[in-house]
């Protein structure tokens, strides 16, 4: 199924006992990335709104990286996932 | 207990402990990431603090045990059709939480209510200690609100919340820039009540719009809850009227721009202020840090010097950045370039705590 992958950044707020240390990576049953992040959602709800804003939509300065190509529309979330895919959840840079 | 003093700052909440006169930080909590504001419930002991990490949004965590542990709880949310709309020529755009300003605890009868002030302008109301929020649409809804202008951040917002003592279903807000508004059903119904304000930086036919007036921050006296003080972006105005009606409090020493304001306690006639040059330059005059107090309910001011930095001082104090205690004998106050300072004695003499903090954003007694 596919895989994902959450950076350190996000990793330290979930709840310590399900927390490692630094990036983390989760299998997540789904056949979309949207229902990937629900099946992740479900184990860490909190998440949720540290990746997604309160309409769904990914936060402004949150990046997912599909198989290495970041998702292009932040509200189009029914991308096609195959179970080999991986995806990466990390806090989106700037310069500086 | 001994007395404490929350410092939120842009790189976490510092927790200070008195001793005698002297204060010292205790411990700090989120280091590293930016809290916007602290709230201490007297009524349960319960501390919150608003958190903003960037990246991932607006967070709400609350202590149960005075600072040593933290819980995340739930944030205000805005509804998918709800917009942010102001009238100083921005396209409106969909609502989400970009920061908590504001909270207030609900009355000694309505244990667990809390009350929450966003950025953009929504007032949350929360019957459970945070745990789940509900807008007040009320307000919301109303027309008036695409009238309101967007203060130093893009979109409204709502700094001040004031919970009537004699009746905790009168509240009264501020909001930047939209004026003072009141309710007396809890949040259901609402009126602005910003009569007597204006606005110099408005064309003539606006200044006196209650609608756009740019409030920035609004304190109650808790033991004369008629008796209101507002700073505003233009300068200082009082109400002895339970916010009927607003007079301008024209003397301010050495001027009547800044963002802070403290009332007494227990005496209404009494208020501090932390003065700047306004507008452009948002530094203190001069470069001399000053606290200015008045005793007579803004007839005449002093001007606090006294262990305060005189020359080439270049700090801003933001309106959470001031602080009064339950008492009314303690006050505190912080800038944006990490310099504390505290007064045990109403102001007359201060006291710089001996650390070099990150940004402070506010301070809250417990």
């Amino acid at each position: 199924m596919p895989r994902v992958v959450l950076a350190s950044a996000l990793t330290r707020w979930l709840d310590p006992a399900a927390a490692g240390p630094g990036e983390i990576a989760l299998d997540a049953a789904g056949d979309t990335l949207a229902a990937a992040l629900d099946a992740v959602f479900s184990h860490h709800p909190k998440l949720r709104g540290y990746v997604l804003d309160e309409h769904g939509g990914v936060r402004h300065h949150v990046a997912i990286f599909i198989d290495g190509t970041a998702i292009a529309d932040k509200h189009r979330l029914d991308i096609p996932v195959a179970k080999s895919t991986e995806i990466y959840i990390l806090q989106a840079l700037s310069g500086g | 207990m001994s007395q404490q003093l929350l410092a939120s700052t842009r790189k976490g909440l510092f927790t200070l402990t008195r001793n005698g006169h002297d204060w010292r930080i205790e411990r700090h909590a989120f280091l590293g990431d930016n809290v916007t504001l602290a709230h201490v419930d007297a009524r349960d002991g319960s501390w919150y603090a608003a958190l903003n990490l960037g990246h991932f949004g607006a967070k709400l965590q609350r202590s149960d045990d005075a600072g040593k542990t933290w819980t995340e709880v739930a944030v205000p949310a805005y509804a998918s059709d709800d917009v942010i709309a102001s009238a100083d020529g921005k396209p409106p755009k969909p609502a989400t939480l970009m920061q908590l300003w504001s909270f207030a605890s609900g009355g000694a009868n309505e244990p667990g209510r809390i009350w929450a002030g966003t950025i953009p302008g929504g007032l949350f109301r929360s019957n459970d200690r945070g745990e789940h929020w509900e807008l007040q649409r009320g307000l919301w809804d109303r027309p008036e609100r695409m009238q309101w202008f967007g203060g130093g951040y893009d979109a409204p917002g709502i700094h001040s919340i004031c919970v009537d003592p004699r009746d905790a279903r009168t509240l009264r807000i501020a909001i930047s820039s939209g004026g003072v508004w009141e309710s007396r059903d809890s949040g259901a119904s609402w009126n602005v009540t910003a009569t007597g304000m204006f606005a110099t930086y408005m064309p003539p036919e606006r200044r006196e719009d209650p609608l756009i007036q740019d409030v920035h921050q609004m304190v109650q006296c808790a033991a004369a809850p008629d008796h209101l003080w507002v700073q505003h972006h233009n300068g200082v105005f009082r109400s002895v009227d339970g916010a009927r009606s607003w007079s301008e409090v024209a003397n301010v020493q050495p001027s009547v721009f800044g963002f802070a304001v403290a009332v007494h306690p227990k005496d209404p006639a009494t208020a501090w202020f932390v003065p700047a040059i306004k507008d452009e330059r948002r530094v203190p005059v001069d470069g001399r840090l000053v606290v200015a107090r008045t005793r007579d309910g803004g007839a005449s001011f002093e001007v606090c010097r006294n262990g305060l930095p005189q020359q080439d001082a270049y700090d801003l104090v933001y309106r959470h950045g001031l602080a009064i205690d339950a008492n009314g004998e303690h006050l505190a106050f912080g800038s944006t370039t990490g310099n504390l300072w505290t007064s045990a004695d109403q102001g007359d003499n201060w006291q710089a705590l001996p650390a070099h903090l990150p940004p402070i954003h506010a301070l809250t007694f417990a």
